[in-house]
């Protein structure tokens, strides 16, 4: 289990050296929200902000959501545990940020929970990784020996349901949505301005939180996150209503990484997939 | 009466609605129940306007593009082609019927292919029924 304290610990000392040295005018961190089990995202601004960072088990948030939040801070400094580092990375090769441009304070983390069922985070949820992929500052040490489970593991159940069974429970699930777009808002890909569902010409979906539409604004977004999502499982941990968007967007990620041999944000020099082409894919992946 | 589908294709510029073009001076007959729209190439396609044709009362989506490596533009249909793909996947994940939706490689000079293609996705269509689950439901579409 990581030493939760002692990552504390290093990610102040470093980030007081970050802000003391100048460079990096913004850290993006966690403080304290209400409570200990409530954590918030926090960008530290001066050396007196640092005191307020902590790091505990229930700092899920992935940080990368706030990159492009400080386009005129010259360097940014983040705090990134193994799902936030591979959002960073596709962030990086979608443009959106420079790799000189940021320092990651890299956060090997296992024993990260849900503050809401307090259950442990897992490849049930996420895609199961516990060292930073990219990182310029380790805060503790590399994770290893631990089980590897496959994130895909978990979709077995449903993948083995017949058509109508899965219809019924997607529609549900999706049926329950209150369209607060908590989801998007958590997602640290969803970074269009504007979202294809605020655009009125043309009105892709209905805006009222009905079956319809609902079902238009989640089709489209697993689409678009598709080769893109790093299963972090963040749009289901703030959804208020409990659907389990995190199990569609790992189906589309395992047809992704099927078709196309490539998992995101594992390698900064590697393109999302659906920008992206071999000539030599099959026409079978169509059938 | 018999079960009429509405079948909405998307056929790009240069190739597959050329084709379509070629099926009707050379007066091969197919089924009228596929309603064309042009657009200039495969990869011009929103994923999302598979979604809402569905809502919007489409029994069915044929797509049509360039052979891959015949593309007006190179390289459209290849990226096309991946889009698509995770399409199909999505629907079918969905529990919707992803032989509902079908992409097929039509050249210019293909009319007879264009044809068939046509002939068999209706009959297709015609086995699997109306199209429920995405559509939307007219009073609603009203408010």
């Amino acid at each position: 289990m990581t030493d939760f304290k002692q990552i504390e610990n290093n990610l102040k000392k470093e980030a007081k050296k970050l802000l003391e040295s100048a460079e990096v005018p913004v850290v993006l961190a966690y403080a304290r929200g209400y409570d200990d089990k409530h954590p918030m995202p926090f960008a530290a601004k001066s050396v007196a902000d640092v005191e307020k960072i902590v790091f505990n088990e229930y700092c899920n948030f992935n940080m990368a959501r706030y990159i492009m939040r400080f386009p005129d801070a010259a360097k940014i400094a983040i705090a990134a545990k193994a799902a936030d580092s591979r959002a960073l990375v596709v962030l990086i090769q979608e443009e959106k940020v420079r790799r000189e441009d940021l320092v990651i304070l890299g956060i090997p983390a296992s024993g990260m929970k849900d503050p809401k069922t307090d259950q442990l985070i897992d490849s049930r949820t996420t895609g199961g990784l516990y060292n930073p992929v990219e990182y310029d500052i380790l805060l503790g040490e590399e994770i290893r020996g631990q089980k590897i489970a496959s994130p895909y593991a978990v979709l077995a159940d449903y993948e083995a349901m017949d058509k109508e069974a899965r219809w019924a429970f997607w529609k549900g699930q999706l049926d329950k949505c209150i369209r607060c777009y908590a989801c998007r808002k958590a997602c640290p890909m969803c970074y269009c301005d504007p979202c294809f569902i605020d655009q009125n010409k043309p009105r892709w979906a209905d805006k009222a939180p009905q079956s319809p539409g609902n079902m238009m604004y989640h089709l489209t977004r697993f689409h678009h996150l598709a080769g893109r999502c790093i299963d972090c499982g963040e749009c289901s941990r703030a959804c208020p209503v409990g659907i389990p968007l995190y199990l569609f967007h790992k189906k589309v990620a395992k047809e992704c990484e099927e078709m196309f041999g490539q998992a995101a944000g594992m390698n900064l020099e590697d393109k999302p997939v659906l920008v992206d082409f071999r000539v030599e894919d099959s026409d079978q992946i169509l059938r | 009466m018999s079960f009429e589908p509405k079948i909405l294709g998307i056929a790009c510029n240069w190739c597959t609605y050329t084709g379509a073009d070629l099926a009707g001076t050379t007066r091969l007959h197919y089924p009228q129940n596929l309603r064309v729209v042009r657009v200039m190439c495969s990869s011009r396609i929103n994923p999302s306007f598979i979604f809402r044709a569905f809502q919007l009362g489409a029994d069915g989506v044929l797509v049509g593009g360039c052979h891959p490596g015949d593309c007006h533009y190179n390289t459209g249909n290849l990226y096309a082609r991946r889009r698509l793909a995770v399409t199909k996947k999505i629907l079918e994940f969905a529990g919707l019927e992803p032989e509902r939706f079908r992409v097929e490689w039509i050249s210019a000079s293909e009319g007879n292919k264009f044809a068939q293609v046509v002939t068999e996705f209706t009959a297709q269509i015609k086995e699997l029924g109306p199209q429920q689950k995405l559509k939307i439901d007219e009073l609603l579409e009203k408010i």
